[in-house]
């Protein structure tokens, strides 16, 4: 025990351990359900996962009804999430001289938040599958590639880079949505009620995308965040055409290397395609999916000539097989859905089924994609081009001598500066928005503990070194980041500044009266 | 923030001095090499001296030395309580200061009797780590060494949390093997923080929701309170025995240590490493300067003549500068060891931030209740000499009436929001002063609530050349120890904010919430913290900050010391020279 972490080659580690199994001495393995790098030496797993145990069991001593969220020390930081209940999700990020101090671990614990959350959504929860094979063979199974192919988003060069203070105005597990105006979005609402109807008696689910932003949705707000995420992960037209990360313009240009080095490092073979599914309408029953099933897996995806984008993962590995429509789960609709994803220039919708009233498989699903087709053709084209027509563009939410974060928690929604527009901004305002950003996170951690029930209202205006104004606002739940360079010294500036822009563009949510 | 007249009680006057008969036994155990030849000689001869001075010394008599106060007493049970928290506070304007954990009276047990073993009710030495109450404590500090042998514990008995004590160098152990260095561990609202030197470690538990910046500076004056009992060089005790059980060295030093941990929670000087001076006008205090600065002359390393935790004049000898962290440190030693109020005492002590090798010798003698010279020298057979010097500065201190001007700044000179100069220019902005002397309970989220004009509760003001801050009273709206300790926390993460190591220091920092507005600045020359209505209007804040900087210089030489001082060429750096 107590071997370097040196040798974990890409400066990263991600584990995924359950504190229920292997209690008996010498069985300490059974625990680990993944690490990530697979080739780190078992001693050194057995090492971070004793500590992180240890630590967990110790912090028990102490607040019995808290997790524990992070191990700082000199060297790296490590990051916890309980998953599930002893389930529990460390990243375990080394420092360097370059980025000491450099991450939130709000932001860090977001990763694992997101991964978790997609990973449910595709196989269900992860104590379910380790109930459903006590052995853990498909829970490590599905874990491996799941979450291999989940951080080949983080990947550059043959590191794992995670989102550092640059990303400071970045709001991981939120929403973007597109602002229509009032006429677009009565086109938008009449299309939602036909892609609801195409299964006739039972009600469709959809989210129409323009671009990376959400237009429209029927789900709860945590399944539109899952399902929106994976579609700006893998569905959205530029997510298909760069076949690349789309937080690969977070990382200040670097090139991305996509999937293909994680997911041939880790060993897997190709032939993924979906297993024969049963027509269990367990919410778990999705995990009956052949292990091989990898809906991350960036190349895998293509659009066909019909509009819809097929996961192909058999049609190029298996002979014979037929794509299969996938199945996910929905945690807070609880239900289950067959996924159908079509695309008309920068519109992406995505229509769910329900599993539980579709009797006939893939042939159902096809009467209902034609059903679209016939039905909704014609409005899908016209909301495109009217959405393409107000679209300003990849800066259409600039606000010129902003650069600013605003978050809804309640709605799961945030807007922010274009990232081109933020990169502009210098070092020093990033690390200091950073910082201020992490304390913003353990004050409302703390009002979150006295008073569950009450917004507490808060404000930060810092002057840093290099004369950059940093800005922390809540007011009544939502919450605004800024950080302002260019303009005048006084704090009075900087509050008239978050003033106009709060009535602007925020119909005075932030405003002081 | 001043506090208050010590009531120390007498009744327990034989437990401190049998305390420090341990605790000197116990430095004694580790041989001739760092105390003094003729320590035990001193030891004796400090009895003999203080029958002398009882006689010389007209007003000290055993009223003024002694006496329990039922007021302070509560004041102390509150102050306890929620010493790192914000669970119980009744208002207790009386006890907010060092008596606090000086005292022989403190207790936390919900019925207390005045104990007659007061160490043992306070550290509740029947709890261990499986005790509820014991893990419900707020805040835990543990010092152990590398083996995992207690040192000490804050709450507890330390033989009992021998395993506990394992636990923590386990996990201490494991990282360092890994050739890390664990720094904390967050756990919902449980901070653990660690401080690993050399073979001692240091340990906070807490949830207190303060930063760890605050922590760790905690843990480190912790630290250098240890060094100041024993100085570094207790690690070659380590060297030649891994096993070696550092404990009894400590023994009897647990109230130096409480009154430290309690300084975290009121004491501004814990976190801004400056010191505070008593206000003083200019002539008095060049006269106490200028009986130290002779002394100084003769030998002396540091003279320091100090008013509780107040500096009132403060000299050294060529070149040798005092750390403001020392300051605290020592101050903190003294006043929280009945026995240097007790008899002139010659002891050695280590300053931390001057040479953490080494011993000093200080000679204390308190000439009153509150005032007291500390004359610091390299010589370990100095005792007479000192005496002699004291017997000087004490003639002078009399003839100038220093002492009484002492007395009188301690209970009147206080500066008070309300006092702040109107500017002419915007009287409309202001409310009218109102009284200092109406200490009416205030709710902290009034809006009615009374303070300075522009709704200033409350400000801090630093000096950076001079390492020294001025800070001014409570108004009525802060008026219990709850309030004042959560603005103290508020100051304190303020500090740390405006410090951060990677970002800082800001220039100005403006944050409102439901408690407060606090409003920071930092120049080259002062750092400002200021604690407005959270209602406050920010143009008006803004105002009533540059007023409290004019009115702090325009003050300056009553609550500064400088000048006459080693530390006078930064004065002039500073002032330029006025």
């Amino acid at each position: 025990m107590g071997l370097s972490a040196a040798a974990a080659g890409d400066g990263a580690q991600l584990c995924v351990f359950d504190l229920r199994r292997g209690q008996q001495e010498g069985q300490e393995l059974d625990k680990i359900l993944f690490f990530h790098p697979a080739d780190c030496p078992i001693l050194l797993q057995l090492s971070v996962i004793g500590l992180c145990e240890g630590i967990v069991t110790f912090t028990r001593i102490f607040s019995p009804e808290e997790d524990c969220e992070v191990i700082e020390s000199e060297k790296r930081s490590q990051v916890f999430y309980q998953a599930e209940p002893d389930i529990w999700m460390v990243l375990v990020v080394e420092k360097t001289k370059d980025n000491v101090s450099t991450w939130r671990f709000g932001a860090l614990q977001g990763i694992l938040k997101e991964a978790h959350s997609l990973f449910t959504m595709f196989h269900g929860p992860i104590r379910t599958l380790l109930d459903r094979q006590p052995s853990a063979e498909l829970a490590r199974g599905h874990l491996r590639t799941f979450l291999t192919d989940y951080l080949s988003d983080f990947h550059v060069g043959k590191k794992l880079q995670f989102p550092t203070y640059r990303d400071s105005l970045k709001e991981r597990g939120t929403i973007q949505m597109l602002t229509v105006p009032r006429e677009v979005a009565l086109e938008v609402q009449s299309l939602t009620t036909v892609l609801g109807s195409c299964l006739g008696s039972v009600t469709c689910q959809s989210l129409v995308l323009f671009e990376d932003l959400l237009v429209s949705t029927t789900l709860p707000p945590d399944d539109t965040l899952n399902l929106y995420t994976y579609a700006v992960l893998r569905l959205t037209p530029r997510a298909l055409s760069s076949n690349a990360s789309s937080w690969s313009y977070l990382r200040k240009g670097t090139s991305v290397n996509a999937g293909p080095t994680s997911s041939s490092s880790n060993g897997t073979t190709a032939g993924e395609r979906y297993h024969s599914r049963s027509r269990d309408t367990s919410p778990d029953g999705q995990n009956q999916m052949h292990h091989n099933f990898r809906p991350l897996l960036r190349e895998k995806f293509s659009k066909g000539k019909d509009g819809f984008v097929a996961p192909d993962f058999a049609a190029t590995e298996v002979r014979g097989a037929v794509p299969l429509t996938p199945i996910l789960w929905f945690q807070q609709a609880e239900e289950r859905m067959y996924l159908c994803i079509y695309q008309h220039k920068s519109l992406t919708i995505l229509l769910l089924i329900p599993a539980s009233s579709l009797i006939n498989g893939e042939e159902g699903i096809a009467h209902v994609k034609k059903q679209m087709l016939e039905n909704a053709s014609q409005k899908i084209v016209t909301v495109e081009q009217k959405l393409t027509r107000g679209w300003g563009g990849e800066n259409a939410y600039h606000v010129s001598g902003y650069r600013y974060l605003l978050v809804d928690p309640d709605r799961r929604v945030s807007r922010a500066s274009p990232p081109g527009k933020v990169t502009t901004l210098a070092k020093d305002s990033l690390l200091a928005l950073n910082r201020l950003r992490q304390e913003v996170d353990l004050e409302k951690s703390r009002y979150r503990r006295s008073d569950p029930c009450h917004d507490k209202d808060f404000e930060v205006c810092i002057r840093t070194k290099n004369n950059a104004w940093v800005i922390a606002k809540i007011t009544r739940g939502r919450e605004l980041y800024m950080a302002l360079e260019k303009g005048g010294e006084t704090l009075l500036y900087a509050s008239t500044a978050v003033e106009k822009f709060s009535n602007r563009y925020c119909e005075g949510a932030f405003s002081t009266d | 923030m001043d506090p208050p007249p010590n009531p120390n009680p007498n009744a327990t006057d034989a437990q401190p001095q049998a305390e420090a008969g341990v605790r000197l036994a116990a430095l004694s155990l580790r041989g001739g090499r760092d105390l003094p030849p003729d320590f035990e000689i001193h030891e004796h001869h400090l009895d003999d001296d203080d029958d002398d001075d009882d006689d010389d010394e007209g007003y000290l008599t055993a009223a003024s030395r002694g006496g329990s106060s039922t007021c302070a007493w509560k004041g102390l049970r509150d102050d306890d309580r929620d010493g790192d928290g914000d669970d119980v506070s009744p208002p207790s304007p009386s006890s907010s200061g060092y008596a606090g954990e000086r005292g022989s009276s403190l207790d936390d047990d919900p019925d207390p009797e005045p104990a007659q073993d007061w160490p043992r009710n306070k550290k509740h030495l029947d709890e261990d780590d499986a005790s509820s109450s014991w893990r419900k404590r707020k805040k835990h500090f543990f010092i152990l060494s590398n083996s995992g042998k207690p040192i000490y514990s804050r709450y507890g008995d330390e033989h009992k949390l021998a395993g506990f004590s394992a636990t923590l160098q386990a996990i201490i152990s494991f990282v360092e093997n890994s050739g890390d260095h664990i720094k904390f561990v967050r756990s919902g609202k449980h901070q653990i923080v660690f401080l690993v030197k050399g073979p001692i470690y240091l340990v906070c538990i807490s949830c207190t929701e303060e930063s760890y910046e605050g922590l760790r500076g905690q843990l480190e004056l912790m630290y250098g309170q240890l060094l100041l009992i024993l100085t570094k060089s207790v690690n070659r005790c380590f060297e030649k025995n891994p096993k070696f059980d550092m404990a009894p060295l400590l023994g009897g030093t647990d109230a130096v240590f409480l009154s430290l941990i309690h300084a975290f929670s009121w004491n501004p000087a814990a976190f801004l490493h400056a010191y505070t001076c008593l206000p003083l006008a200019q002539p008095t205090r060049q006269a106490a300067s200028a009986v130290l600065q002779d002394v100084a002359d003769s030998g002396v390393l540091f003279a320091l003549l100090m008013c509780e935790h107040k500096v009132i004049s403060l000299v050294g000898a060529q070149k040798a500068t005092l750390h403001p962290d020392d300051i605290l440190l020592l101050a903190n030693f003294i006043l929280s060891s009945e026995s240097f109020r007790t008899s002139e005492s010659f002891s050695p002590i280590c300053l931390p931030r001057y040479n953490p090798m080494a011993f000093l010798y200080a000679y204390v003698h308190f000439f009153d209740e509150h005032t007291y010279v500390t004359l610091l020298t390299t010589r370990s057979d100095a005792f007479y000499d000192l005496k002699d010097s004291r017997s000087l500065i004490q003639n002078v201190l009399l003839k100038s009436n220093v002492l009484i001007e002492v007395q009188r700044s301690l209970h009147e000179s206080a500066l008070h929001v309300e006092d702040l100069p109107i500017d002419p220019s915007s009287q409309s902005a202001s409310q009218p002063p109102q009284s200092s002397q109406d200490m009416s309970s205030q709710s902290l989220s009034s809006e009615m609530a009374i303070g300075g004009p522009a709704g200033l509760w409350h400000f801090i003001y630093k000096s950076i050349y001079l390492d020294q801050y001025v800070s001014s009273e409570f108004p009525s709206s802060i008026s219990n120890q709850k309030q004042q300790k959560r603005l103290y926390k508020a100051y304190q993460k303020l500090y740390a904010s405006m410090h951060d190591k990677a970002t800082g220091p800001h220039k100005t920092q403006f944050k409102r919430d439901d408690d407060y507005v606090l409003f920071c600045w930092i120049t080259q020359d002062f750092e400002l913290y200021a604690a407005f209505n959270p209602l406050a209007d920010k143009t008006q804040a803004i105002k009533m900050c540059n007023r409290v900087c004019q009115w702090v210089r325009d003050l300056e030489n009553e609550i500064f010391v400088y000048g006459e001082s080693a530390l006078s060429w930064q004065y002039h750096h500073c002032w330029g020279g006025k």
